[in-house]
Parts: structure tokens; C-alpha cells; sequence
């Protein structure tokens, strides 16, 4: 059946659906490349084959081929994009240096693309606050949801080692111990889970 | 040294610092732990809190902090050790405790530079004046020292003459020492001490309020304090209560069913019985299973006498108490009370709080010390002590209602638990008199022993076990003794845990002299003993040592 493994490639995608990135898929890639260019050349040769024989039996299939060649492109394309969208994601999540086992699952080009986000991102942000020379910049990576407080309550849910804080204290993070840390220190490691934010 | 401004000697230096909370596990220290909390939200105080269970769990929490923190609060903890000698801190770590344990350490008190305590100090302490413990002989620094002790300035030529005098003068002061140091009570309560904090900074609120009343029936419901001044502080409690309450009853602005409503109640003091069904309640509750002696064929016939007497059916009686008829309901505590003077009990209704928000959401104080301390002390494999800590402390709070639930099932397991191990240690006449102390063993086979090995249920079992013996017994003498009783705790290492109580009288202060007793017939007889818990009267001892540690106990206390 045609346009299988380009559907395939769609799912891959959709099975993660909680923005996770699988492995970039080069050889389902590549085989639905190379179904798309045997459809091409069959296309071709039955395109010539109708024009100089007058075959007009010939138009369905090639019909056919076509909307299969562009049914292929448009899953492509698609997952590409989808694939674009959650590395964007990832740099709101991770911040700038992404861990190397995601980084394992770009290929080079969306590293590339990776590169080039950081930087018009960084550009924007460092525009803002005073747009001539000597403006400060604002992250606005910080502080996703509006804050309540600036110091919030954490409980810790492993061992990490000792966390130093700017004005340079440290703070030991053990296992079930519970902390009232100021905010942005806290956050990156709430995201990694090393902390848990305590409501109460 | 004793604080006397909260406010200006802990709040005001604590005020821009980072400060390390070191909390016992205890539900009074989590109450106080929550109210302090709530007070350093407010004022944004950055604090680092961790859960200690014992001396060695505060030695290593010391040691990991000591460098990032100078300035430590211990809440119900510390204070009738030497902290100094033990944690050996540096000499800009200052020390504010507040502890419920008594008597306070001679040292901590008279310690000017390190040591803050957070303890009222017009309570009846008896503190031993500084010259009858330290007071030197030398002539040297005799006379400076500022006392007003009655022996003054005597002259030095003639001191040196008496030389019998000094020796016995020292003696004297080895004696007010060891005798004020001999027993070991409670008294006042952590949370309360911080709820009045909060109150002379105008900053209580409702949840406080509450967290302090817990705190106060903590300490009643583990039978660490007298009636009289759980009374007392329930007095004081109401005037708080009803300066938060007099919103309510402006019928124009009235507050909306969610808001939390603190309410004097005159309650039954059957426990959990809100929750449960009321036979199950009566059935499980201290104070009616042992009036009615209900381990024995009579018991249970006094039982059923006094539910029919009382006109209340038994499919009614045993069905979820939210489930009753709103006919029985509605009088019952009176009903109640009224057939209980009949059977004896006179004091079936107790002075107590109960806190009602939302529509279905009504607790009394003493569920919630119940629900608390059962998950405080559950026995799951593996969850460790401070797993344990945070779910007690969560449970606390407002927002958490399953936790408070499962917290609550879990309580009626335990007492449900403690019934039975009740009944059958009596029926099978399990506790031996030693003579100067009646003693009990629990087998390692005996069910649910597990959840015993932890000190605060082993210790409600101990007191729920002597109230049962004192009842069922007919020998006079046997009732005045206190009990010492002993379960495993760990079978792999081969531990038991010991826990001794004092007499159970209408009278009693609840002094406990069991702390020093234990240490001398560990002593005399070299057996392996761990003294790690803060309440002194807890000890851990290898089960092989069991019968000559005994044997030693006999011999000092006879």
C-alpha cells in the first residue's frame, strides 16, 4: 500500500504525544523518499507513454500516483514540523544547553535549527529593557506562570548535594528536607524534579 | 537562658537570617513546625527544616548544617541535654529551643551567650538557683558573682577553716542537682508558645489557632499532662477562639460555609466516633472499654444494657455515624452523659475544640492528633521516619483532606489494634508484678506487634494497658505500681524497645523517673542500651540482655 511508512512516521510522532522527541527517523525518512521517487519515475515514464501513444488509460493511475506523491510530501513535511515545534520547547524547558540524551535525538540539521532559535531568542530578549546600547535584557524564559511570592516552600525528593544560592550561602539539599528558597533559584530544579513545590 | 521578649530576643534576630528548623517527631512539634512556618512565609524568612528523631539523627543533622547556619531553632528537642557538650558547635551558633520536655538542662539554663530557650519561665520549673549547683569554693571568684543566695559573702579567712563545711556544701549542691534532674515530666506546649508569638505580632490567624489547639490535645491525649492544666490551657485557648469568633456572628456580613470555624465543643470523649460508627468508638476508646471492662463476657453484656438503655438500636448504633438517624443525633451527647453517671463514668465529656469548613468537613481536635500520630508512626516497610514526618505535616493542613482521611483509617486500625493486644494480655495474664513494678512482654508473634515498635504507640498502648490492669485487678497493691513494657523492634538486629510509665493515679503529676533508672541498670549491668530518644523513658536494648537488665531494674528500684 502506498503511503504506509509515511503514516508510519506520523505516528511515531503521535504515540509521544506529551511533547517528548523520539530518535529523528532517517531510514523511515529515506524509504519514503525513495518510495516517492519510484512513484516519480513510474509517473514519468507513463506521463511519456500517454502523451506519444495516446494512451488515455494510462491518466488514473497516474492520478493516483500523484496524489500518493503528494500525500507523501504532506506527511513529511508534517512530521518535520511536529519535530521542529517540540525542539522550540526544548529550549523553553531546558533552558540553553540541552542534556545529551536529547541531543541524541536530533539529527544535525535540527541542531543546526537549535543554534539559530538560541540565537534569535537571546537577540529579542536581550533588545528588551532599554532598546540603545546598555540595555540590560529581560529573561522571559523565567517565570512561566505569574508568581505569587517571591520566596517559595520546597521539599526535596532526593539527595542533590549542596545548592548555592547569590548571596553565596549554601544550602544542603537531603532527601524530605524542607526549604523556603526565593523563586528563580528554585525553578530549574523544580522542572528537573529534584524539588517539589509545597502548597499549603 | 530564658527569654522574656519573644518578640525582640528570637523574632527581631531571627528576622533577616537563614535559620535551620530542627523539628521532633512529635505532633506537637509539627503543630509548633507549622505555625512557625506559616510566621516565616509571612515574613519571608528563608529556613531549612529537617526532621530528627532522636539524639544521633540531631547530632547529624547538626553536623551537615552547621557550616551554612548559625542560627538553629530545636522545637521539642534539646533541652535537657548539655547541647553544648554535645554538639560541640562553634561559637557563633546560636541556639532557641523550645521544649515541652522537663526538667531543662542546669547548664542550658544558666548559659548566657548560646543557648535561648523559649520557655515561659513562670512555670512551676523549681529551677535550682545558679549558686547551689556552680557556685566555686575558691575565694577568688566567690564574691562577684552578683547572687543573692542566703550563703553570701562570708569572709575568707573563715572559709578556709571549714573545710568540712565546702565539702558538704558541694555535696548539697550535687544533691539539688540530681534531684532536679531525677524526673522527667512535660509541660506547657511548644505550639502554644508560638502561637502566642504570633499573636503579640499580630499575625495569628485561624490555622494557627487551630494548629495550637492540636498541639494542646496532643499533649492530653498522650496522657503527658494533668487535667488541671489541660483545663487551664483549654481556658486560655477559648479567649483566642472567641476573639477570632465574634466575626461570625454578625448576621449581615456573615462568612461563607468554606471559611474555617473554630467552636468550643463539650465533646463525648469517645475517639474518632465522628467517623467511625458509635460501637466501634465505644468499643475502641480508652476510657469506655475500661469501665466497662470490656474484654470479659460481663463487659459486653454492660455493653448492650447500657445501648438499650439508652433507647438506641443496634443496627443504628453500628452503622457510619454520618448515617444515624438525625433523631438519635441530635441529643446524644446528653443522652449520653446522662446513662454514663449511671454506669459510672462521670467524665464521658471532655472540654475540647472541633473546626468545621465546607459542608461535609467537621473535625474535632483529638481526630486529628489520632489521625496525625498514626501517620506519623505507620509501619510500612519502606517509608523511612522522615517520609513519615512530611506525611504527618502535610496532613495538617487544610488542603489535604485525603491525607487527613487515610491518616484517620490508619488511627482506627492502630486502636483497633491496641484493643485487642489489651484484651488479650489481660486475659492471658501477661503482666507480671516484679515487685517494685509490674511488667509486660510482647511475643514477637503476637499480631499487629509491628505497629508497637514505635515509641509514641507503644507508650498509648503501655497507658491504655495499665488503666485496663488497674481496673481488672483486685489486688490493691498492684495498682499503685507504674509499668514497664517491652516489644520487639527489630528483628533482624535483635532489638526491643522498652518503655516505662508511672503509676496511674487520679492525682498524678505524670512525673517519670524511668529516664534515670534505665541509665543506672544499663549501667551496673553492662547491657547494650541506645537512650536515643528525647523522651527519656524510651529505650532501645538488645533482646539478650532483656533478663538481667530486668533483674537489675528489680534490684535498684526495690
Amino acid at each position: 500500500m502506498f503511503c504506509e511508512k509515511a503514516v508510519e512516521l506520523i505516528r511515531e510522532l503521535h504515540r509521544m504525544s506529551d511533547g517528548q522527541l523520539p530518535a529523528f527517523n532517517e531510514d523511515g525518512l529515506r524509504q519514503v523518499l525513495q518510495e516517492m521517487e519510484a512513484l516519480y519515475e513510474q509517473n514519468q515514464s507513463d506521463v511519456n507513454e500517454a502523451k506519444t501513444d495516446g494512451r488515455s488509460d494510462l491518466i488514473p493511475s497516474i492520478k493516483l500516483r500523484h496524489c500518493c506523491l503528494l500525500r507523501n510530501q504532506r506527511c513529511i513535511t508534517a512530521y518535520l514540523y511536529d519535530r521542529l515545534l517540540r525542539i522550540r520547547a526544548l529550549r523553553w524547558e531546558y533552558g540553553s544547553v540541552l542534556p545529551a540524551n536529547v541531543r541524541f535525538q536530533l539529527s544535525a540539521e535540527e541542531l543546526q535549527w537549535f543554534g539559530r532559535y538560541k540565537k534569535s531568542l537571546s537577540c529579542f530578549m536581550r533588545s528588551l529593557g532599554g532598546a540603545e546600547a546598555g540595555g540590560e535584557g529581560l529573561d522571559i524564559t523565567q517565570d512561566m506562570k505569574p508568581p505569587k511570592s517571591l520566596y517559595i516552600q520546597v521539599r526535596c525528593l532526593e539527595d542533590h548535594g549542596e545548592l548555592e544560592i547569590d548571596d553565596g550561602t549554601v544550602i544542603l539539599l537531603k532527601k524530605n528536607s524542607q526549604h523556603f528558597l526565593p523563586r528563580w533559584k528554585c525553578e530549574q530544579l523544580i522542572r528537573q524534579g529534584v524539588l517539589e513545590h509545597v502548597v499549603s | 537562658m530564658f527569654i522574656t521578649d519573644i518578640r525582640k530576643d528570637f523574632y527581631e534576630v531571627v528576622a533577616n537570617q537563614r535559620v535551620a528548623l530542627l523539628v521532633a517527631s512529635d505532633i506537637d512539634a509539627l503543630c509548633a513546625c507549622k505555625i512557625l512556618q506559616a510566621l516565616f512565609h509571612c515574613d519571608q524568612i528563608q529556613y531549612t527544616l529537617v526532621p530528627v528523631t532522636g539524639w544521633q539523627d540531631l547530632g547529624t543533622a547538626f553536623l551537615e548544617h552547621k557550616e551554612q547556619f548559625r542560627y538553629f531553632v530545636l522545637i521539642n528537642c534539646g533541652a535537657n541535654v548539655d547541647l553544648l557538650e554535645m554538639l560541640q558547635p562553634d561559637d557563633d551558633s546560636i541556639f532557641f529551643i523550645c521544649d515541652t520536655h522537663r526538667p531543662v538542662d542546669v547548664v542550658n539554663v544558666y548559659n548566657d551567650t548560646q543557648i535561648k530557650l523559649l520557655i515561659k519561665q513562670d512555670d512551676d520549673l523549681g529551677v535550682p538557683s545558679y549558686d547551689d549547683i556552680f557556685r566555686d569554693d575558691d575565694d577568688e571568684e566567690g564574691d562577684d558573682s552578683g547572687n543573692e543566695s542566703d550563703e553570701g559573702s562570708e569572709p575568707s579567712g573563715k572559709r578556709r577553716r571549714f573545710d568540712e563545711g565546702a565539702v558538704e556544701r558541694r555535696i548539697e549542691r550535687q544533691r539539688a542537682r540530681r534531684e532536679w534532674e531525677l524526673f522527667m515530666c512535660f509541660f506547657c506546649q511548644a505550639a502554644m508558645m508560638f502561637f502566642e508569638l504570633a499573636w503579640v505580632l499580630t499575625k495569628d490567624t485561624k490555622d494557627m489557632l487551630w494548629w495550637a489547639v492540636i498541639g494542646l490535645t496532643d499533649q492530653w491525649v498522650h496522657d503527658k499532662i494533668t487535667h488541671m492544666k489541660y483545663v487551664t490551657d483549654i481556658a486560655t485557648m477559648q479567649r483566642h477562639v472567641s476573639r477570632h469568633n465574634h466575626r461570625n456572628e454578625d448576621e449581615e456580613n456573615s462568612l461563607s460555609i468554606d471559611c474555617m470555624r473554630i467552636s468550643f465543643e463539650y465533646d463525648l470523649r469517645l475517639t474518632l466516633y465522628q467517623h467511625w460508627s458509635l460501637y466501634e468508638s465505644i468499643c475502641n476508646s480508652c476510657y469506655t472499654s475500661c469501665s466497662f471492662k470490656l474484654w470479659t463476657l460481663n463487659g459486653q453484656k454492660k455493653l448492650q444494657e447500657f445501648l438499650a438503655d439508652m433507647g438506641l438500636p443496634l443496627k443504628q448504633v453500628r452503622q457510619k455515624f454520618n448515617s444515624m438517624d438525625m433523631s438519635i443525633k441530635e441529643n446524644l451527647r446528653d443522652v449520653i452523659e446522662e446513662s454514663s453517671n449511671k454506669y459510672g463514668m462521670k467524665d464521658i465529656r471532655i472540654q475540647t475544640f472541633g473546626v468545621h469548613f465546607g459542608f461535609k468537613n467537621r473535625f474535632l481536635a483529638s481526630d486529628m492528633v489520632h489521625a496525625a500520630a498514626a501517620l506519623l508512626e505507620s509501619a510500612e516497610k519502606d517509608e523511612s521516619n522522615s517520609d513519615n514526618f512530611i506525611k504527618a505535616l502535610d496532613a495538617l493542613s487544610r488542603s489535604n483532606l485525603e491525607r487527613l482521611h487515610s491518616g484517620i483509617d490508619l488511627a482506627k486500625k492502630k486502636l483497633m489494634a491496641v484493643q485487642q493486644t489489651v484484651a488479650s494480655c489481660i486475659c492471658t495474664n501477661l503482666i507480671l508484678s516484679q515487685g517494685p513494678f509490674l511488667y509486660c512482654y510482647l511475643m514477637e508473634g503476637t499480631p499487629d506487634v509491628k505497629l508497637f515498635s514505635k515509641p509514641m504507640a507503644l507508650t498509648l498502648l503501655c497507658k491504655y494497658l495499665l488503666k485496663a490492669f488497674v481496673h481488672s485487678t483486685r489486688n490493691k497493691r498492684c495498682r499503685l505500681l507504674p509499668l514497664i513494657m517491652a516489644a520487639p523492634k527489630d528483628v533482624d538486629k535483635g532489638t526491643v524497645i522498652v518503655v516505662g510509665i508511672p503509676p496511674e493515679s487520679e492525682t498524678s503529676d505524670k512525673k517519670n523517673f524511668f529516664g534515670r533508672a534505665f541509665e543506672k541498670a544499663a549501667e551496673s549491668t553492662s547491657s547494650r542500651t541506645l537512650h536515643d530518644h528525647f523522651d527519656t523513658s524510651i529505650i532501645e536494648l538488645k533482646s539478650e540482655d532483656r533478663s538481667k537488665f530486668l533483674d537489675a531494674l528489680i534490684t535498684l528500684l526495690s
